[in-house]
């Protein structure tokens, strides 16, 4: 019994170190954001991506841009974190905790829109705003939730951006075709795109969608070339989009232009397929290079916050000790901090209802984009940016406040290519 | 006499009754509870037919899956019809309906195989069904399911609220000391006598006249239905969405395993013990050493499972033997 006893009371003694001997985070005199990041499990990269870019940024806000001013005061940032082993379970208890034992004043969500879905009713009880970076489903914004507010552009405007461009580029090239990959995430940026293209009056002449860890797509791409489109946009992964890619050569199906998600933006597709990839493009929330400056935020009547991108790129490089580029995870979560650095002024206060009310009637534009959302707290204001490879370089082409170069339309066939023919601007 | 057999009850359910108030009165801690709550349960129902059986199941978390598409579904499709809290009731049952169902379908099967050709067997249940849900559309497919909305619209936001960060945990904890109660029932039964007598050697069992497959078939199929509401409460009402990558995970399974072989195989107060070290001390390193807690959590378990091959509680009950402890700790 002894044993028992003492097994249980360690238990117990345990439980209430966790309960009261972590508290008594100060909270005065500065503003405390909570974040059950995912530094391991399946999205360790993403979330060691999206931990540097909130950490840059704070570190902005603190040392340059002098602090949060709320009633009269600057109020420095502090960034508390835990791992939450991209788990659902974590997500909840390390929520919870952050909200009640560390009293932070706001809360990040974590990656993915699961994992952000299991931590919103948690969110909504304490009544605490929870900044999506990282979830895209438009769904989480269809459930009535409050205080969520997202930074990464919702999943179905992926690729409306592209067909913005190719309509201004060629209007009378109507021929669409969707190819997806099977996957939660992809299903939302075809119905995305399927409905924008009907806006815009393009004729859809092929739709599928082939499933995860496809290793052919002859029979789908077959049927797909007896339709003669002048666009093809789709994707899911990296490894289907370079098959994808491959197996169009193969075919010889040659659109005027390819877009694929998630694959072609990546450095490792140009890598694997070489001239191939030439002309191929891909839609990306943000990438190293684009142009977002005060300048093109003046031009535009906007209001501008935050560091230029080189120095994000330098802050983050400090902050994650390595000499990595940051990518888009990394961006928005930053774009997320200074959007509450915003709101939080805006509001002149740290009323959560204040904030959540001044973040719904805020606008403005920092390295990352421009940044608005609806009513649901869903983000509306960011437009994807297009990037092309050209000449084995990626150049972005979309949106034109953000370009680096034109798009070359249509692309080189793939038999040009294959002869090493690079898509070069006129 | 007989109330002497169900004595081994009364730690289990101190345990919880402990867990369950600290959590209701130290504030802030109630998702760590609730957390906790779930590896217990997890790790109460899995016991039931691997410590008993000796039989381990890698697919084990299939059962959960289908559970939270049972409760998925009823909110999704009927939270329109005004059914109040008769809505979560047909969840639940829908809930242990698919999940047995499942569990008969691969009991059929993979029971009849033995030791390592039986886990092997089983390992294919988790992936094989997650693809025939995104491939075959089935429910939604690929898109999964999310009530949050429909969840709100049936019982307005603040009983939703409570539902979701209060409610379906206290379902958790019913369902861990359900299932505590079933295995107790099981051991102290013709049924426990049936298996012990098998998972010592199958061949002896059947030369004596045991029906084995009927007993190993009977704590599968209870094993499957509590985690089926397992899923239900712990996945579906508490989280409100459900993507078959997320609830067809395989470490699900692992950690079940982990859990059981911690406190113990077979005993009851087992689970417990193993879900609160294992839920506890990965809690605690994730706040210390965000990022890093793994590489300490490994050599922990490794460490306890090396110092206690019987587990904790295997332990303690080999000391305890012929004293008057052992009427309570099974």
């Amino acid at each position: 019994m002894a044993k028992r006893l003492f097994s249980v009371l360690t238990c117990l003694v345990f439980l209430f170190i966790l309960g009261v001997g972590g508290a008594g985070a100060v909270t005065d005199g500065k503003i405390v954001i909570g974040h059950p990041a995912c530094l391991s499990g399946k999205f360790a990269k993403a979330g060691e991506q999206a931990t540097g870019g909130i950490k840059a940024i704070v570190k902005w806000v603190n040392e340059v841009y002098g602090g949060v001013s709320v009633g009269g005061k600057k109020l420095k940032l502090e960034y508390k974190y835990y791992d939450c082993e991209s788990k659902k379970e974590s997500v909840t208890s390390l929520l919870e905790r952050l909200i009640t034992v560390d009293k932070v004043d706001f809360t990040f969500a974590p990656y993915s829109s699961g994992l952000t879905l299991a931590g919103a009713p948690i969110a909504e009880k304490y009544g605490v705003i929870y900044m999506d970076h990282g979830g895209a489903s438009d769904k989480i914004f269809k459930q009535g939730f409050t205080y969520i507010v997202q930074t990464i552009g919702p999943g179905s405007r992926y690729h409306e951006g592209t067909l913005d461009m190719l309509h201004k580029y060629a209007p009378n090239d109507k021929k669409l075709a969707l190819v997806y990959e099977d996957s939660e995430f992809a299903r939302a940026v075809m119905d995305g795109a399927r409905e924008h293209a009907k806006k815009l009056g393009y004729e859809i002449v092929y739709e599928a969608t082939y499933p995860k860890g496809v290793s052919d797509l002859t029979p789908l791409l077959s049927a797909l070339k007896a339709k003669k489109p002048d666009i093809i946009i789709g994707g899911g992964h990296f490894v289907d989009g370079q098959l994808f890619n491959r197996q169009l050569a193969d075919l010889d199906i040659n659109p005027k232009a390819l877009s694929l998600i998630a694959a072609a933006t990546l450095p490792a597709f140009y890598d694997a397929l070489g001239n191939l990839a030439e002309g191929v493009m891909g839609p990306s929330h943000w990438e190293y290079g684009v142009t977002y400056s005060e300048k093109a935020a003046k031009k535009a009547g906007l209001e501008w916050i935050g560091p230029s991108q080189d120095e994000f790129v330098k802050l983050f490089k400090e902050a994650v000790g390595k000499d990595i580029i940051p990518d888009y995870h990394a961006a928005e979560a930053g774009a997320a901090v200074l959007a509450l650095v915003k709101g939080i002024e805006k509001a002149g206060s740290l009323d959560q209802d204040k904030v959540r009310k001044a973040l719904g009637e805020l606008k403005f534009m920092s390295f990352y984009g421009t940044w608005d959302i609806d009513e649901t707290g869903k983000q509306v204001g960011h437009s994807m940016v297009d990037v092309q490879w050209q000449n084995g370089k990626r150049v972005i082409v979309w949106p034109e406040d953000a370009a680096t170069g034109k798009l070359v339309y249509p692309m080189p066939t793939f038999a040009e290519k294959a002869k090493g023919k690079k898509a070069l601007p006129k | 006499m007989k109330a002497k057999k169900y004595l081994p009850f009364i730690p289990v359910f101190v345990a919880y009754l402990a867990l369950f108030l600290i959590g209701e009165t130290v504030s802030g801690i109630w998702q760590l509870i609730a957390m906790l709550a779930f590896y217990c349960a997890l790790g109460q129902a899995f016991n039931l037919f691997m410590g008993m059986t000796g039989y381990v199941d890698f697919g084990y978390v299939a059962f959960l899956g289908v559970g939270t598409y049972g409760m998925a579904i009823t909110i999704s499709k009927l939270y329109s019809h005004g059914l109040g809290f008769g809505l979560i009731a047909i969840g639940f049952a829908l809930a242990i309906v698919m999940s047995v169902l499942l569990s008969l379908a691969v009991g059929a099967v993979a029971l009849r195989l033995r030791g390592a050709y039986f886990a092997i067997a089983t390992i294919g249940v988790n992936e094989g069904f997650r693809y025939l849900i995104e491939g075959a559309k089935l429910w939604n497919g690929s898109e999964g399911i999310i009530f949050s909305g429909p969840l709100r619209m049936a019982f307005g936001r603040q009983t939703a609220t409570v539902l979701t960060t209060f409610a379906a945990d206290v379902f958790v904890f019913i369902i861990a000391l359900a299932a505590a109660f079933i295995t107790l029932v099981y051991m102290r039964g013709k049924v426990g006598y049936a298996l012990t007598a098998l998972r010592e050697d199958e061949d002896a069992a059947k030369v004596m006249g045991i029906n084995v497959t009927k007993y190993k078939i009977i704590a599968f199929i209870t094993s499957a239905a509590l985690a089926g509401l397992l899923g239900a409460s712990a996945w579906a009402l508490k989280l409100t969405y459900v993507y078959p990558p997320d609830v067809f995970e395989i470490t699900y399974t692992v950690e079940a395993i982990i859990i059981v072989l911690l406190g113990g195989a077979g005993t009851l107060l087992g689970p417990i013990v193993g879900g609160l070290v294992y839920g506890l001390s990965k809690y605690l390193l994730a706040i210390i050493l965000p990022g890093f807690q793994l590489l300490i959590f490994a050599p922990v378990i490794i460490f306890i499972i090396v110092t206690f091959p019987e587990g904790l509680v295997g332990f303690v009950k080999l000391k305890t033997r012929g004293t008057w402890l052992e009427n309570y700790i099974v």
